[in-house]
């Protein structure tokens, strides 16, 4: 059967969001701007990375999205994620263990309703008509830094994004457990482009990704969509094989 | 009605030092065995670097072997990947002569453009460009075959004259396939008179649609060949057992497998935004409507069971167009070899007869034999 991720989750979930309820109200995030690089990563990460739950893709990738949100209901964010690609059992999903916000309202929010793992950081997208550049930036230093060149008009027909798996502990009946929750947004797409992806930064540690080495570039990809952040139905218990880890709420 | 058998040549981890050989004796054994017992065709895929889905990279190699070691069975390139960073259309049309010459001109001729980032990102090639140096080379061979002398300027490929030999046994030429996974590749098949080889198992009621508009069309096409090869061809999963509950229940786990694999590849539009690839190729959906059904009940279309529930689900394949259908047999190895000859053997026995006013002998064509 494929391969597995071998990584122990554990030690990280002490520093993950916690999700009170899985009641969740759906949000709606209207214009949101999605700019999306696709790379492969040396196969020595396939499966070090990702935990028992999840099978790597082949070759293993890693998905960068920073989306900036003009209106929520806590306000404009930008919302910077590293994923790893991977499958659920059959399902493709991009695993997030740690991402970053320039909100704290929104690194709250997003992390008890969704269990996005999110630290507060200077996070910019800039479109342009020769690029889209996004940059995030803490204290010690620019994490992530990456462009679309040269944006050409497709349709959003022929965009297929992810759903994600955060990181994060989840409250059920008053007992705590660590759990992977997925995030399965829909998307109403206004226009969309694709280009040339170039990586100009990229801390792999700060991501909680050691050892993520990039080894070919993709493909890039820049939206502007309604957004729905959605009712929570799946959790994904890391420790468990794969066929034996997904609970449905 | 014709039968024949199909493979992708899945090899189970751990990979031992003889894991790929053993698996490739097996199928080897099975198709003497399918000749044997009157399957009409044997066919392999072309992939690349897809763990343990498919190890079947040189399947014009394979499909050699099967054809020295049998009699009658009719051999199946399917299919050659029309893209320039995996195959030469010059060569591709040499290989395949002599493969038809070796085999005493058994040879059915696949095309199509692989649909994964895992072997397009493997080889360098453009998604965008894939249909069209298909739509290009399926113009091109025929007339590689059939002219004494070649010499083309094109789009994305280009030639002085040559003869390009040999020249297959069949003449004029192999009857030529599409693989049909994206919704609407049926229709190409059909404008360019090509037979349409269904890689995916969908439901009776999707596939009647697709087959009368195929018929529909093709009655107007365009061949890129010397004639038209008006012929539906599908992909099932084969499992049969005396005990009705055993074989489903084994056959499910065979589709299951399979299945499973299917989905842990990195299809083309998961990776790379293209107009080319318009969906998932609707593999996942077929495959899930074909493989899911309500608790306790068989798949409809699956030819897993006994054989009167096989007889059945075969006559509603043919009800609903079908020409032709083609076997999984195994996936990693889930089915030990015995119970797949085994199977094979019951099939041939039990269910074939029943068919067997409806097929004609094998070879026989639209395009005729050698």
């Amino acid at each position: 059967m494929p391969l597995t991720g071998t990584r122990d989750l554990s030690e990280l979930f002490a520093a993950a969001p916690r999700v009170q309820s899985l009641e969740s109200e759906r949000w709606e995030l209207p214009g949101a701007q999605i700019l999306q690089l696709m790379y492969e990563l040396d196969d020595s990460a396939m499966t070090t990375l990702i935990p028992p739950a999840l099978h790597p893709t082949i070759p293993p990738t890693l998905v960068f999205t920073v989306t900036r949100v003009p209106e929520s209901p806590v306000g404009a964010f930008v919302l910077a994620e590293a994923r790893v690609g991977s499958r659920s059992g059959a399902r493709p999903r991009g695993l997030l263990l740690r991402g970053y916000c320039d909100s704290r309202a929104a690194v709250e929010q997003l992390g008890a309703r969704w269990g996005y793992p999110l630290f507060e950081a200077a996070c910019t997208l800039e479109k342009r008509y020769d690029r889209i550049h996004a940059r995030v930036s803490t204290p010690a230093g620019v994490i992530l830094d990456l462009t679309l060149l040269n944006p050409e008009p497709i349709s959003g027909n022929d965009l297929q994004y992810l759903a994600s798996l955060n990181l994060a502990r989840v409250v059920r009946s008053g007992t705590e457990s660590p759990r992977l929750v997925q995030v399965d947004s829909d998307y109403v797409f206004r226009s969309a482009d694709r280009g040339k992806p170039q990586l100009d930064a990229f801390d792999a540690e700060a991501w909680l990704l050691p050892g993520a080495h990039l080894s070919h570039a993709v493909s890039a990809s820049f939206a502007v969509a309604d957004v729905t952040m959605p009712v929570l139905r799946y959790l994904v218990d890391p420790a468990k094989r794969p066929l034996e880890a997904v609970e449905r709420l | 009605m014709k039968f024949g058998i199909f493979y992708e040549i899945s090899v189970p981890r751990p990979w031992e030092p003889d894991t790929e050989y053993r698996v490739y004796q097996n199928c080897l054994e099975q198709v003497r065995l399918a000749d044997e017992l009157g399957f009409d065709q044997v066919w392999a895929v072309e992939h690349h670097f897809l763990e343990e889905y498919s190890h079947c990279s040189a399947p014009e190699v394979f499909l050699t072997a099967c054809a020295m070691q049998t009699k009658n069975i009719r051999i199946g390139r399917g299919i050659v990947v029309c893209v320039p960073q995996f195959n030469s259309p010059i060569k591709a049309a040499e290989v395949a002569a002599t493969m038809d010459i070796v085999s005493g001109g058994r040879l059915e001729f696949g095309t199509g453009r692989s649909a994964t980032w895992t072997e397009l990102g493997g080889f360098g090639a453009d998604p965008d460009e894939t249909k069209k140096t298909w739509d290009e080379w399926t113009r091109i061979i025929p007339k590689m075959w059939t002219n004494e002398r070649f010499g083309y300027e094109g789009w994305a490929f280009s030639m002085p004259q040559r003869a390009v030999l040999p020249k297959p046994y069949q003449k004029p030429h192999p009857p030529m396939w599409v693989a049909v996974t994206s919704p609407g590749t049926e229709l190409d098949a059909a404008d360019r008179g090509m037979g349409s080889l269904g890689l995916t198992f969908g439901g009776f009621q999707e596939q009647e649609k697709k087959i009368a508009e195929y018929r529909r069309r093709i009655k107007y096409c365009d061949p890129v060949g010397s004639f038209v090869n008006e012929q539906v061809n599908t992909v099932n999963f084969l499992f049969c057992h005396d005990d009705n509950e055993y074989g489903a229940r084994t056959g499910q786990r065979l589709a299951g497998t399979f299945n499973y694999l299917a989905e842990q590849l990195l299809a083309a539009r998961q990776a790379y935004p293209t107009r080319s690839y318009p969906n998932l190729g609707l593999l996942p959906a077929l495959r899930r409507e074909a493989t899911s059904s309500p608790e306790g009940q068989i798949p409809e279309g699956l030819a897993i069971g006994n054989p009167d529930r096989i007889v059945e689900v075969i006559r509603k394949w043919e009800a609903v167009g079908v020409d032709r259908i083609n076997f999984l047999l195994n996936a990693i190895e889930t089915v030990p070899q015995e119970e797949v000859l085994a199977s094979l053997r019951l099939f041939a026995k039990e269910v074939m007869p029943k068919f067997a006013g409806t097929r004609e002998p094998a070879g026989a064509t639209a395009a005729g034999g050698a």
